[in-house]
């Protein structure tokens, strides 16, 4: 356990955001401000868990890093490439994504080996060569089996017809099929049954131990942020509000987080009494 | 017979029309209207080349080809880099044809007066194989010319047919058509959805220049009016084949597509030998492609009602 600690100790920063801000909707009365000067370092080989509440700017965070929409200023730095200006398509050769909705991260009417052999060109060259080769599918058959979902003999199925939880566990396996740099996980339980959500919650837990991945995960789930990952990134209104480092994670409970929502649902409720107050007072 | 072996190779050649459609819109899932301009175009390019230049009609042949895929990249280019939308830019870029084509034929109509091309091809081809003009088909008397053009177009269209699913079923195919599926997955997974789109409108219009250059080839002439419409045609073509296979894999979609077109060009031969005033044709195919459309959605809803009538 020292041995594992002090190996982590010595890794560099994977991932260095520096100073990014975003402004949505600039100037107009819809303005949202989800990124206000965010730093933050990930070591490589650490799991993240980012918590916050609506609004505070956790997908946001993670959407920035893959690219979805270009910041605004500041730098964004994965595994020694500046990718600030990269396209996001770029980018995939570093980061696997799963998002929350089950039907972004697949194509619907395609099948799953059509699914996978894309997979399994993530940020590589795609050319004229054969996309369903012998060699993908008898590997495919296998990973697929390791899943228990009965998925195995399905592998022409349009994926569209398979449920929430099969097509979420089908899309993390896809997004780690090549062994991402950085793997970014966007609630992707939210809009599952609890049942498949476990199982879900299961797999990526295995997979992330298995291949060594370094994770960022959002999460709603206070219990999901205690029991998977080694590091809890709290955000709050554009920035890191508290963050956790595995010692003291291994001591917090779901109720310590829960105060810790409480203390900031009521600093906001004071801010808008003492907004009233000023406004009382001086209009 | 004669008629039907006329109506049966336009409905060949036509099914590249149809194939360039199946690619936009139900890959991409685009009306594209550069359609009615792109047939032209390459039927423009492949007629000034045989008549004017003498150019080897295999040649002219491509050339209406690579015509086609040129005002398909246009297209493409106007919807991703300058974010127009794709029923405007292919308006756009149809109109602009139009001049061009006009441009490029000098006038509006160029007949194929004695040119070589792939017709005199097939006739003198035809004479050979066949050791006459004419030659015998199940007892009925038909022009050794047609019939070679027949198979000739056949074999052209199995061969182009077979191309495009094999390309549709590798790396970068499969990308194609996800990208019209999922954008935002192509994406998560480092595929330039923007540059897969621009390439397959550029082979999907390229197939139709093809369709039109050899379909000026057929009929002995390229007039500037030919293409007008021609994407609903192609839509009807599509739908139909549809409708027949069920399409649910890329091969049988590509197969349907084919029979959609050439069953299309039979009913409408048809109905033109029972007296069909052609001015009414692309009424008539507009009004089965918008009854085609609906359809599928007024049974469903049939279907729940009667389902609630029972419960």
């Amino acid at each position: 356990m020292s041995e594992h600690k002090s190996q982590l100790s010595v890794n560099r920063a994977l991932v260095k955001l520096d100073n990014i801000y975003k402004t949505f909707h600039s100037g107009t009365v819809n303005e949202v401000r989800p990124m206000r000067g965010i730093n933050l370092d990930i070591e490589e080989g650490a799991f993240v868990i980012v918590l916050g509440g609506n609004g505070s700017g956790k997908s946001t965070l993670l959407n920035a890093m893959a690219g979805s929409f270009p910041i605004d200023s500041g730098r964004i730095e994965l595994d020694g490439h500046d990718v600030s200006k990269w396209p996001e398509h770029r980018r995939a050769s570093l980061i696997g994504r799963v998002f929350q909705n089950p039907f972004s991260g697949t194509a619907p009417t395609m099948s799953i080996l059509d699914n996978f052999s894309l997979a399994a060109k993530r940020g590589k060259f795609r050319g004229l060569s054969w996309a369903h080769s012998r060699h993908l599918q008898d590997e495919l058959r296998d990973r697929i089996r390791e899943l228990k979902m009965g998925l195995e003999d399905r592998l022409d199925c349009a994926i569209g017809s398979l449920s929430g939880g099969q097509r979420q566990a089908l899309t993390l396996l896809m997004a780690t099929w090549l062994k991402p740099r950085l793997l970014l996980l966007d609630e992707h339980t939210a809009a599952l049954d609890p049942k498949s959500a476990d199982q879900v919650i299961a797999l990526t837990d295995e997979i992330v131990a298995r291949e060594r991945l370094t994770t960022l995960m959002v999460t709603h789930s206070m219990q999901q942020a205690i029991n998977l990952g080694d590091r809890i990134v709290m955000m709050h209104k554009g920035n890191v509000l508290h963050d956790y480092n595995a010692a003291q994670k291994r001591r917090l409970r779901v109720d310590d987080l829960l105060s810790r929502f409480e203390n900031v649902r009521r600093r906001e409720l004071l801010d808008e009494n003492a907004a009233e107050l000023l406004r009382a007072r001086y209009i | 017979m004669t008629l039907l072996i006329g109506a049966l190779t336009l409905g060949i050649i036509l099914s590249l029309l149809a194939l360039g459609v199946y690619i936009s819109y139900r890959i991409f899932d685009i009306p594209d209207i550069t359609v009615d301009g792109s047939l032209t175009f390459g039927a423009a390019v492949a007629s000034v080349l045989l008549v004017k230049h003498g150019v080897n009609p295999l040649l002219a042949t491509t050339a209406g080809f690579l015509a086609g895929a040129l005002a398909g990249t246009v297209s493409g280019i106007l919807q991703t880099r300058f974010h127009i939308n794709s029923l405007l830019s292919g308006i756009l870029v149809m109109t602009a044809l139009y001049s061009v084509n006009l441009h490029v034929m000098g006038r509006s109509n160029i007949p194929f007066l004695g040119a070589a091309t792939l017709s005199t091809y097939c006739e003198q081809l035809g004479a050979y194989i066949f050791s006459g003009s004419e030659t015998n088909l199940w007892g009925w008397t038909v022009s050794s010319a047609d019939l070679t053009m027949l198979l000739f177009m056949f074999a052209l269209v199995s061969f182009i047919a077979l191309l495009l699913w094999i390309f549709l079923r590798t790396d970068i195919g499969t990308a194609m058509r996800a990208s019209g599926d999922n954008p935002q997955m192509v994406k998560a997974l480092g595929g330039n959805v923007e540059n897969y789109r621009i390439f397959g409108l550029a082979v999907s219009n390229g197939l139709v220049g093809l369709a039109g250059a050899l379909w000026a080839q057929y009929q002995n002439f390229a007039d500037v009016q030919m293409g007008i419409g021609m994407v609903v045609w192609g839509l009807a073509s599509v739908i139909i084949g549809e409708a027949l296979t069920g399409a649910t894999g890329v091969g049988i979609a590509i197969i349907g597509t084919i029979i959609g077109s050439i069953l299309f060009r039979q009913l409408v031969a048809i109905a033109l030998s029972f007296g069909l005033n052609p001015n009414d044709l692309k009424l008539i195919t507009a009004v089965f492609v918008f009854a085609a459309l609906i359809l599928p959605n007024m049974m469903s809803k049939l279907s729940v009602r009667k389902f609630q009538g029972d419960a």
